[in-house]
């Protein structure tokens, strides 16, 4: 495996494809924005509070605030592309036959799409009462 | 194994760091998302299972990532834009050590004692 590039041109010049560069400068761009983000979250969720009284409705509540709704989407979203993208490169430098490596990798795709869906649905949901009437009708197939 | 110095335990750890972080990530995203069962749902079951102090303990070594990944991060940044970043990555990543210390040890004398103080 060749070193990392080590700035802007040398990736410019090493990626195979512009996919390739546009990831590398995202994960630098969106890792800048994280920091403040999630020291941001982190703070408010589990420093300034003793994360021990978090419940349902303290979640409820907190959710319920539109600023944090798009708060914690910026977050999402950023924290999940930059998170999958960076599990996705260690496991294509760390899994060797091509046939496992794709597997792994589609695996990876799906269970994290599934994710971010059930974080949005979260966060944008209207009422969680309804939206828990909604995917138990759902699943128990009325 | 590969005897490098201080760049490639940056390196290590941030690969390490990541991983975690991510992996935690997708299930804290799961576990809230429980909240749309309602108050009657999984939701508080599910918390009050990782409120035992093994995974509280967990959780500070979540934040330690956090603050470690954050901070190499902006190390990597300075290393990628700048023309002098390469000729100081090793000044910086024990500033990077530092600094995360420098966070961690208040964030451990608020938290530890919410963990084991019984309150």
């Amino acid at each position: 495996m060749a070193a990392r590039p080590r700035n802007l041109q040398e990736a410019r010049d090493r990626s195979r494809n512009n996919a390739e560069l546009a990831w590398w400068v995202f994960m630098r761009v969106s890792g800048l924005f994280l920091v403040f983000l999630v020291f941001a979250h982190v703070f408010v969720n589990n420093i300034a509070i003793n994360v021990a009284t978090v419940d349902y409705n303290y979640v409820a509540t907190r959710l319920a605030k539109p600023s944090v709704k798009v708060f914690d989407t910026f977050l999402l979203g950023l924290a999940m592309l930059h998170g999958v993208n960076g599990l996705r490169v260690v496991i294509g430098d760390n899994i060797r036959r091509p046939g496992l490596r794709f597997w792994v990798q589609v695996v990876l795709i799906v269970v994290s799409v599934g994710i971010f869906v059930a974080g949005v649905m979260t966060l944008w949901a209207f009422s969680y009462r309804e939206m828990g009437d909604a995917i138990r009708d759902l699943t128990s197939g009325h | 194994m590969y005897r490098g110095r201080e760049g490639q335990w940056a390196y290590f750890l941030h690969r390490i760091t990541g991983v975690a972080l991510v992996l935690y990530l997708m299930l804290h995203v799961f576990d809230i998302s429980l909240v749309m069962y309602g108050p009657d749902g999984p939701f508080n079951a599910f918390l009050m299972f990782y409120h035992q102090w093994p995974f509280r303990i967990g959780l500070v070594l979540v934040i330690a990532a956090v603050v470690y990944h954050a901070l190499n991060g902006l190390r990597i940044i300075l290393l990628d834009f700048t023309t002098w970043g390469i000729r100081y990555q090793r000044v910086m990543w024990y500033t990077v050590l530092g600094v995360t210390t420098v966070i961690g040890v208040p964030v451990l004398v608020k938290i530890l004692p919410e963990i084991f103080g019984g309150a």
